[in-house]
């Protein structure tokens, strides 16, 4: 099997991050401030500080581990006081901003605003400060789409947001571990990310950065294992938000992953990638009857996405997958908006390839040889 | 003859979307003669040159497809016809040379 569905979730995992997931379950567990084995150490601490360098953020103490971006981005819309205010997010944006936006019951009377992106997926930070009025509170905007690997240029964007006095909210899940995130240089208050992609940890884990500066309801309410005397939350600063019992196996696969990613170096990383995607575009600008929603050295995340005349996206995965044993994924890929823009509505998504540092130039290889015989025989 | 042995909700859902997707499991892998036997059930795709070909047929309110060899085809049908499933392994497990199957 060649597995080129990796923006969905990474497979293969490194073998670094399935010993540490396998021996976090084998010994005695660790338990955040509850630690009861001699010899227990900080897991949470130690994911913080690996995961501050991953994003580009000074201050690791306000990194929380969630479930995953979907519920990381549940915690911050429901939580943050949004009462009456303007809410910017761009046509990249994947459902779980957009559900979250126009479903929570705390958000149905704010404004949602949606700013367009161009045919390759780009948002222009032009384009959202139009959308700017003094009473805007937030803006999110998706790093690295998922859809068409379109990196947005976030520190043009977080300086808008900033202009405004409006908080801005950065998605880096399909970047995490792929692309440099400057979360400090960018002026992010928060930034959304998940463990399984990029980062090479098991499905579950996630979380979220809050800037210090900004008050954040809890999501969740429970026990932390930090003065179990209090019931009540007096003030913003003594809010808590990692109640429960955390996912420790999770968290220390976690930081193996992100430990090689900064081993290796996310540029070397990234350039691994880019090297990749570059032969994908080009050997699909040689295929007849392909559209493709991107284009070389302008998309530049590990996504490409492409349709072929006459069939469904549906259908080429399908042929893929069964036909020649290649995963890809298929449809709107969970963001529905920014097909409107790209051109890829009418056929409902597009056929994405999503790559992972440990792909090969032979898988590409297969591919564009596999889709070389379906474009063949299709006209 | 193509036996159907079982039908099971489609694990992809999500590249189906909008349709009820299913998996027909069949007894035996199909066969060319089979596939071209189910034309009569819509307009119908037949990318026979490819290492595997593919087959599909569709119709306004299902479709059909699969690969020449594998033991198993796919078949959706849209939210408000649940009832096409069995009418379509009804005609899929027709003997060959029932009269007007052709048609």
């Amino acid at each position: 099997m060649i597995y080129l569905n990796n923006a969905a979730t990474t497979y293969p995992k490194l073998p670094c991050v399935l010993e540490a997931h396998a021996a976090a379950l084998a010994n005695p567990p660790q338990g955040q401030f509850r630690g009861s084995s001699f010899g227990s150490y900080d897991f949470y601490g130690d994911c913080q500080t690996a995961m501050s360098c991953i994003l580009g953020v000074r201050d690791r103490e306000r990194i929380f581990f969630t479930s995953g971006a979907t519920h990381s981005l549940n915690a911050l819309l429901s939580g943050l006081d949004l009462r009456g205010k303007r809410i910017v997010a761009t046509a990249a944006e994947h459902n779980s901003v957009l559900r979250p936006l126009y479903n929570l019951s705390q958000l149905k009377d704010n404004e949602i605003v949606i700013v367009p992106c161009d045919r390759f997926g780009k948002v222009r930070p032009q384009d959202v400060e139009r959308r700017m009025t003094a009473n805007t509170g937030l803006v999110i905007v998706n790093h690295c789409s998922n859809v068409t690997g379109m990196v947005q240029d976030m520190e043009a964007i977080g300086q808008v947001a900033g202009k405004y006095g409006a908080l801005f909210l950065a998605d880096v899940s399909q970047s995490a571990g792929c692309l440099p995130i400057r979360g400090d240089q960018w002026g992010a208050d928060a930034l959304v990310f998940t463990g399984h992609k990029g980062l090479f940890g098991v499905q579950g884990t996630g979380g979220f950065y809050i800037s210090r500066k900004q008050s954040l309801r809890p999501f969740l309410y429970g026990g932390t294992g930090r003065d179990s005397s209090r019931l009540i939350y007096k003030t913003d600063a003594e809010y808590e938000y990692d109640a429960g019992t955390q996912n420790a196996p999770g968290l220390i696969a976690l930081k193996a992953g992100v430990d090689a990613i900064l081993k290796k170096g996310v540029e070397a990383v990234q350039a691994r990638e880019q090297e990749l995607v570059r032969f994908l575009y080009d050997g699909l600008s040689q295929l007849c009857g392909v559209m493709v929603y991107g284009q070389k050295d302008v998309n530049t995340g590990p996504v490409v996405s492409f349709n072929i005349q006459r069939l469904s996206p549906a259908d080429t995965a399908y042929i893929l997958q069964n036909g020649y044993g290649i995963v890809v994924r298929a449809g709107l890929h969970c963001a529905p908006l920014i097909h409107s823009f790209i051109g890829s509505r009418e056929s409902k998504g597009t056929v994405r390839v999503s790559l992972s540092a440990l792909n090969t130039m032979q898988e590409m290889e297969c591919l564009l040889s596999a889709l070389k015989e379906i474009t063949k025989n299709v006209r | 003859m193509i036996k159907v042995i079982k039908r099971i909700e489609s694990q992809e859902r999500c590249a189906e979307a909008g349709w009820y997707a299913y998996d027909f499991l069949l007894a035996e892998p199909i066969t060319e003669e089979e596939i071209l036997g189910l034309r009569p059930l819509g307009s119908f795709i037949y990318l026979s040159m490819l290492k595997k070909p593919f087959f599909k047929i569709e119709n306004h309110h299902y479709f059909i497809k699969g690969i020449l060899g594998d033991d198993f085809f796919r078949v959706a049908v849209q939210r408000d016809y649940p009832d096409l499933l069995e009418e379509i392994q009804r005609f899929v497990e027709r003997p060959a040379a029932e009269p007007g199957a052709d048609q």
